[in-house]
């Protein structure tokens, strides 16, 4: 199982980069997964906003909500979740919540 | 000459995975207990089901194709696979295609069923051995037909890995993710199981979005409006992850005074029948496209950008639904282009300023007709367009082509023989690239994000639409 | 000239040829059993034009990358082939034309040509010895094709000046081969020169409709409609 070493710690990602094991996700977890996966050195309350929205919704559902449900529950317009997470919102901001890849061609 | 070790073959040596067929199976979904989709039977006789299917399905064609290669290996250095992984022959062309071409020598063909050994003519003997086929035709190979277009003979190796594709996927030998996305596709309509709900919702959703950009109320996004001039089909990621190409295709629509809508039902444009190799989901896919637009009386289909899409809705579609065509088939990029040519939208090339250069999609240019039609957009809605070298028909595929994407097992592979993608990405020095294709968009940010390029994908939707010049306030609109 | 070599460039050759024209008969038959879909999209280009620049691809190197990036494979296999047909050409004119070689200029000719062919194919079974893709892809049909082929050309080189007084072995020997390849091609690989007006057609129609060949011909489609080259219904096509 592949893994990403940073700041001395070792997660274990998926060959998608996705969390190995979504249930082993804590906020530190999430700040590592995006500064390595995502470049961003901090994140900001408006990304923790993001973060925790798909963090329960997937622990409630077990999906990964549809982008319309992010911008509404965190009031962000897709662009500015774009400027959050440069990957986009399945790719970036699912990601760094501990989220499972989602399926299809994305 | 590089070393010359024995490497071992970069084939993926991944297990025959069953857990969401045996889910699917459980839950009695309604496609797998109407055997439209099928799953694998551990205790079924897949082997002689394999070899029944192979000898039922053949077309002229493929036939030819199997029986034309001279062994000669010109195809060998038109696969990114092979340019990767030089001392690997198993990445060639010809050896993958040679996995099936064998099969059928040894029991079809005419010197390969009495001297096998003679021709190198072989047998599936078991379920691994399916199993193995299942991972060099959906995992070492994109099916892009570079090696087609690069064989002296006419061999289209492209198309003999789907078909064997569409064999193994009759036995439910697949990758999950194969098995997944047919499943979400013949359940819901598309291939990402969206919600009738969340599809009309996001609409109005990006509708809203437009009005308050232009500050317009009359925008629409039409939904089953009859009698339009367009049937817009858009592709299922545009509903769950970036809706962005919708509000900039009403909002250029809006502008150049278009007659369209979307249905309620048929809107997806996409087809997981293209890479898994299954007529049947294809033919139904497509169909409910085609009869969409003969529902609202459209005049013509206009398909999103996505290049498997634009291959399965415009071309291979009505073969497999057996539907002859009726009305206008084309791509987005292609209406753009008559707003451009009538003059119904003005665009300022400088908001586009910096470098962008195009990358053609395998299933648009070489098993499609459109090379000039996005260039002649762009050059007018950029400032600074630059060609890749090769490009057109010659460009080398995005590595995430065939549905690799959804098929995680092979994505170490994938990764590391695009690494001739991103040589030819990092030379043209360009800040965009644009594609017509939203795999390519995603395959390309792998690419990107994985050989740490300072690139950033966009697509021709986006360009026009920032480039897009509104009539002043009060005037047309 | 012996009674064997009178029979072997004539009647032998003449029951083989007869023995591959019936095989091929068969052949094109179990081809034309198996199905061609019909099209039944607007075209976007020529279906026409698409089979005929197929067919010409062998004769157009600079329009394959493959061809382009290494013109020394493909001299070799023009001069290969020329060989073929100088050789072929020579299985007709020994028995039934000999005047023309009696003309040393001619003979001079064939024999530079075979030769060449000669050395392309040995540089041929170099490569397919050699390269790591080919050893793991060739049978021994592509080998023993090959290595015959290349006999085939040593004693074409050696037949030509059809000098029976002086040996009657390097004919023998030259039409022996040519016997057998008659028996053995339709069995064999050699066969793709049948299969390749097919593969060309089939590829060059479906690619043709598309406007995805000739490339570079075709014009932008039109800011009207898209189906200005669309045929009729009913087209056989």
């Amino acid at each position: 199982m592949p893994f990403i070493e940073i700041e001395g710690r070792r997660i274990e990602i998926n060959e998608e980069g996705f969390l190995a094991r979504p249930e082993e996700w804590t906020e530190e977890t999430a700040r590592l997964l995006a500064k390595a996966e995502e470049g961003l050195d901090d994140l900001t309350e408006s990304h923790w906003a993001v973060v925790k929205f798909i963090r329960d919704y997937y622990l409630e559902k077990n999906l990964a909500p549809m982008v319309r449900k992010m911008c509404q529950a965190t009031g962000f317009t897709l662009t500015q979740i774009y400027d959050l997470f440069p990957s986009g919102p399945a790719k970036g901001a699912c990601k760094v919540a501990g989220l499972p890849k989602p399926d299809g061609c994305v | 000459m590089k070393s010359r070790r024995s490497g071992s073959s970069g084939v993926v040596r991944s297990p025959l995975e069953t857990g969401s067929q045996s889910q699917a199976k459980r839950d009695a979904l309604p496609s797998v207990a109407g055997g439209r989709l099928q799953t694998y039977d551990p205790a079924g006789d897949n082997v002689r089901r394999f070899l029944e299917l192979l000898a039922g399905r053949l077309t002229r064609p493929l036939t030819v194709s199997l029986t034309a290669c001279v062994h000669c290996g010109l195809c060998a250095e038109s696969c990114h696979y092979f340019l990767a992984r030089p001392d690997d022959p198993t990445m060639t062309p010809v050896w993958k295609a040679d996995q099936i071409r064998k099969v059928f020598k040894r029991h079809i063909d005419w010197t390969g069923r009495i001297l096998p050994w003679w021709v190198k003519a072989g047998s599936v003997h078991d379920d691994e051995d399916l199993n193995r086929l299942k991972n060099i035709v959906f995992g070492s190979c994109s099916a892009c037909r570079r090696c087609t277009y690069n064989c002296p003979m006419g061999v289209d190796t492209g198309l003999l890995v789907r078909f064997t594709r569409g064999l193994l996927t009759e036995l439910g030998v697949v990758p999950e993710g194969v098995f997944n996305v047919s499943r979400d596709q013949w359940e819901t309509g598309n291939q990402m199981a969206v919600s009738e709900q969340d599809y009309l919702e996001t609409l109005e959703w990006m509708r809203d979005e437009v009005r308050a950009e232009l500050g317009d109320d009359k925008v629409d996004i039409p939904i089953d409006r009859p009698d339009c001039d367009i049937l817009y089909t858009i592709n299922p990621r545009e509903i769950k992850f970036d809706p962005r190409p919708i509000a900039q295709a009403a909002k250029i629509f809006h502008v150049a005074g278009e007659s369209w809508t979307l249905p309620r039902w048929g809107w997806d444009q996409t087809n997981f029948g293209l890479f898994s190799g299954d007529d049947r989901l294809g033919a139904w896919v497509a169909r409910n496209v085609y009869e969409a637009a003969e529902r609202l009386r459209a005049k013509r289909i206009v398909i999103s950008e996505c290049g498997h899409g634009y291959r399965s809705t415009r071309w291979e579609g009505y073969t497999w639904a057996g539907f002859d065509q009726r009305v206008p088939t084309e791509s987005v990029v292609v209406t753009l282009k008559r707003h451009l040519d009538q003059g119904r939208i003005s665009v300022d090339p400088s908001r586009n300023a910096e470098g962008v250069t195009f990358h053609d999609s395998c299933n648009i240019a070489r098993s499609g007709d459109l090379v000039e039609e996005p260039r002649d957009v762009l050059r007018r809605v950029c400032s600074d367009f630059r060609e890749m070298t090769p490009n057109r028909r010659e460009n080398y595929c995005c590595t995430g082509g065939g549905g690799l994407l959804s098929m995680a097992e092979y994505r170490p592979l994938r990764l590391e023989v695009a690494k001739i993608k991103a040589e030819q990405l990092r030379a043209t020095g360009a800040k965009y690239v644009c594609t017509m294709c939203h795999n390519c968009i995603d395959g390309l940010n792998d690419v990107i994000k994985h050989y740490k390029l300072p690139m950033k994908v966009v697509q021709v939707l986006e360009l026009v639409s920032k480039a897009l010049v509104l009539p002043e306030k009060g005037g047309r609109g | 000239m012996s009674d064997m070599l009178r029979l072997i460039e004539n009647e032998v050759q003449l029951a083989a040829l007869a023995f591959l024209g019936l095989v091929y008969i068969v052949r094109l038959i179990w081809i034309f059993r198996f199905a061609s879909r019909k099209e039944r999209t607007f075209a976007a280009g020529s279906q026409g034009a698409g089979i005929r620049r197929s067919l010409a691809n062998i004769a157009m190197p600079w329009a394959m990358e493959s061809t382009r990036k290494d013109p020394w494979l493909y001299a070799q296999f023009v001069v290969f082939h020329l060989g073929v047909a100088a050789a072929i050409a020579a299985t007709f004119i020994i028995p039934y034309a000999p005047h023309v070689f009696e003309i040393r200029a001619v003979v001079l000719l064939f024999q530079a040509v075979i030769g060449a062919a000669f050395l392309a194919g040995v540089l041929r079974l170099v490569r397919r010895l050699v390269n790591p893709v080919l050893r793991l892809i060739s049978s021994a049909d592509d080998y023993v094709s090959l290595v015959l082929m290349i006999l085939f050309f040593a004693a074409g080189f050696l037949a030509v000046p059809n000098d029976i007084d002086r040996a009657e072995w390097p004919l023998i020997a030259f039409f022996g081969l040519t016997a057998f390849f008659l028996v053995y091609v339709p069995f064999s690989k050699i066969s793709h020169y049948l299969y390749y007006p097919f593969t060309r057609f089939y590829l060059g129609r479906t690619l043709g409709h598309r406007g995805a060949i000739p490339q570079g011909t075709r014009p932008m489609s039109p800011g009207k409609d898209n189906e200005r080259t669309s045929r009729p219904k009913g087209d056989p096509r």
